[in-house]
């Protein structure tokens, strides 16, 4: 190490709190846009990787942002239902597998899914303990979901309210766990699935009560005529599904018309999805998205958001190098006697200049260093810590 | 765009981090050994599939014996089996109402009397309720023991025939073949009811339970139903309902599920009415299906009246 380089070093080394202090803001005014770049980057490529796994999404006429998130994340707002009618509508074209999607309630915080059994086929998704749901009442749970709900097969879980003071709205229903899926990375991980007539029990539309019509029922009748009977309100709805009262559990009106978030529809290939997507053509009834479609039109949002992020951390840099450059000059003031000595002892004129300029690049160095070992985190990383964050 | 599906679209953009690798084989209805996987709902529907499917499927039905398909409930490991097979054939008309309750696959899901449903019977013994808000219902609203007509039965066996040729297009010319001789067997077996009721000449029939709905429409019998068990010994109360019913319906035959107690025969032969078997077959019976339904025909035939 030439003796200029030893002399910045030892001098930064000396001043480990201003040195630190400098390193650190410029390894953030760096970081910040690259580590930016690098999560958005990820985080879109994920998003366009799952959207593109779900070729259409069917619905009611609405928000188609609300749409897809409702349908690919179980997030956003609720859009407006779209009746079961339209999955055996879409069945009866013969050019797409339909997958009914009913995305409302939760438990423990975990969006409860009610679909079919063509969702997990569809997914990918594998059970790695215990059995996929057979009878009503009973669930199998995402990876992350288990874990962080502490549930095995055999255990259950209770449906939360829609809201605190929903007094006079749905019952909870309490399910059974019978499987826990394996994880699949996506959101899938972090969700409770149900059978969507599970789903319709939560919301009230499909129950069971006591026999009305069998012997020693007479307590819960109001009425009985001729092949008619009204009950009084002191009939038991069952708000647990067993082997003994399954048999109860019944439709009521058409299940034609029961709601759902959205319907999934997978098409075998592109001409049967170009067909599908023409039948829905002029409809003011239903919308059909290409999930990838809305979600590049999102990011386009998110990227120009991310440019003007990028461009105000522009702005932050800048005051943040003139605040080291400010560093820099008044250190070499107070340092006018160190430097007036170096002279006298015969140290080549410029030596002073070399001097403060191997401080600048040391620093410069530290924190380009520190910077990328901070976007190689990010793109490492930040995947599994947000996980584990979302998780929580 | 709001400020708003920004956000959201931040969160899924969290959400979807968490997305990378996973692990794939999913949930499997496939074969095995290239024979198609055929899960039936009752003995008819069993039978047409063995007539028609031949060895390109293996056909099961896992109702026990001595149960009643129609209201017996699988257990969620039955159910769990279901849900591996490439083709679950449902009777329709809300037969087997376990099929509402459970989780299965809505591709393997054959509706074999979906084409006729214009064709089908409200029960005659519907109860209709009313309970909180959600209005008046009716649970099990239709009659299901279709096969009873042939015709019915006939369309069934189609329904049967074209899920096979959807699912072995290359085997749909011998499915083709094979359903039409088993049509030939229904339409003869349709014949030989007809036969039956000629005999029976407009003969008041009274039926131990009300299951016969679409016999009787189908060959215009004057049938009356009790809600009686083969096996079980009717009540007083409902002996007294079967005079005043023969009162006004002056039957000499009470047709039977099943082989009735001998003390019912005897009690019911004070009454003027002979019993006779018409064992509808919903599960296993004695030999083959469309066996058993001739015999039927022939016990009907033989037990008709010889004067009016």
């Amino acid at each position: 190490m030439s003796g200029v380089a030893y002399l910045a070093a030892r001098y930064l080394a000396r001043h480990k709190l201003v040195s630190g202090v400098l390193v650190a803001a410029l390894a953030l005014v760096v970081f910040l846009p690259a580590g930016l770049r690098v999560l958005v980057r990820h985080s879109a490529e994920a998003l366009r990787a799952r959207a593109i796994a779900t070729p259409l999404v069917v619905g009611a006429p609405g928000s188609p942002v609300d749409l897809v998130l409702a349908s690919l994340y179980f997030e956003s707002g609720a859009p407006q239902p779209v009746p079961f009618s339209e999955v055996q509508h879409i069945d009866e074209t013969g050019l797409a597998e339909a997958v009914p999607l009913h995305v409302r309630f939760r438990t423990g915080g975990k969006a409860i899914v009610g679909t079919t059994l063509a969702y997990f086929r569809q997914r990918e998704l594998r059970v790695a303990s215990g059995r996929l749901p057979a009878v009503l009442g009973e669930c199998v749970v995402g990876a992350s979901a288990a874990r962080d709900l502490g549930v095995r097969p055999g255990d259950t879980l209770v449906s939360s309210p829609e809201t605190v003071f929903d007094l006079a709205g749905v019952y909870p229903l309490r399910m059974r766990v019978t499987g826990i899926l394996a994880p699949a990375g996506g959101p899938d991980d972090a969700a409770v699935f149900v059978d969507v007539k599970t789903a319709w029990i939560i919301q009230g539309l499909v129950h069971g009560h006591s026999d009305l019509a069998g012997p020693g029922s007479d307590a819960g009748v109001l009425a009985r005529e001729e092949g008619r009977i009204t009950a009084n309100a002191s009939v038991v709805e069952y708000n647990e599904i067993t082997p003994e009262n399954l048999d109860s559990f019944h439709f009521h009106g058409d299940p034609g018309a029961y709601p759902l978030t959205a319907v999934l529809a997978f098409p075998p290939e592109a001409r049967s999805r170009a067909l599908l997507m023409g039948r829905y053509e002029g409809s003011e009834a239903r919308q059909i998205l290409r999930p990838g479609g809305v979600i590049d039109e999102l990011l386009a949002t998110v990227f120009a958001v991310e440019k003007s992020v990028v461009a105000a951390i522009g702005l932050v840099a800048v005051a943040t190098l003139a605040v080291g450059a400010l560093v820099f000059v008044l250190s070499a003031r107070l340092r006018r006697r160190e430097f007036a000595t170096l002279v006298k002892i015969g140290a080549p004129r410029g030596t002073v200049a070399a001097l403060l300029g191997a401080e600048i690049a040391l620093v410069t160095g530290a924190a380009l260093l520190v910077a990328g070992g901070l976007v190689f985190v990010a793109a490492r990383f930040a995947p599994l810590l947000l996980r584990s964050a979302l998780a929580s | 765009m709001g400020v708003g599906a920004v956000v959201l679209l931040c969160g899924a953009l969290l959400v979807s981090l968490a997305c990378s690798g996973g692990e794939a084989p999913p949930p499997d209805a496939e074969s095995t050994g290239g024979r198609l996987q055929v899960f039936a709902v009752n003995e008819p529907l069993r039978y047409f599939a063995e007539r028609i499917g031949g060895d390109a499927v293996e056909v099961h039905f896992p109702a026990p014996a001595g149960v009643d398909p129609a209201h017996w409930s699988p257990d969620p490991d039955t159910v769990a089996s279901y849900q591996g097979a490439d083709l679950i054939l449902l009777n329709g008309a809300g037969y087997a109402g376990w099929v509402t309750r459970a989780t299965l696959p809505r591709s393997a899901l054959v509706d074999t009397t979906g084409a006729v449903r214009d064709r089908l019977l409200a029960r005659s013994d519907g109860v209709t309720h009313q309970h909180g808000p959600s209005g008046e219902h009716t649970h099990g609203a239709k009659a299901f023991t279709t096969w009873l007509d042939p015709t019915l039965a006939s369309a069934q066996a189609a329904a049967v025939a074209d899920a096979f040729a959807s699912r072995r297009p290359e085997l749909a010319d011998r499915f083709a073949r094979d359903r039409a001789a088993l049509e030939a067997d229904l339409l003869d077996l349709d014949a030989r009811f007809a036969e039956a009721a000629t005999a029976l000449d407009g003969a008041p029939l009274i039926f131990s339970h009300p299951v016969y709905d679409y016999l009787v429409r189908r060959y215009d019998l004057d049938a009356r139903s009790l809600h009686w068990e083969p096996d079980q010994p009717p009540a007083a109360r409902e002996w007294r309902r079967l005079e005043t019913i023969v009162r006004r319906h002056p039957a000499r035959l009470l047709v039977w599920e099943a082989e009735p107690l001998a003390d019912t025969v005897r009690r019911a032969a004070e009454l003027g009415l002979e019993s006779v078997v018409f064992a509808p077959c919903g599960n296993r019976c004695e030999g083959d299906w469309l066996d058993a339904m001739r015999s039927n025909a022939e016990r009907l035939a033989a037990a008709a009246p010889s004067e009016p």
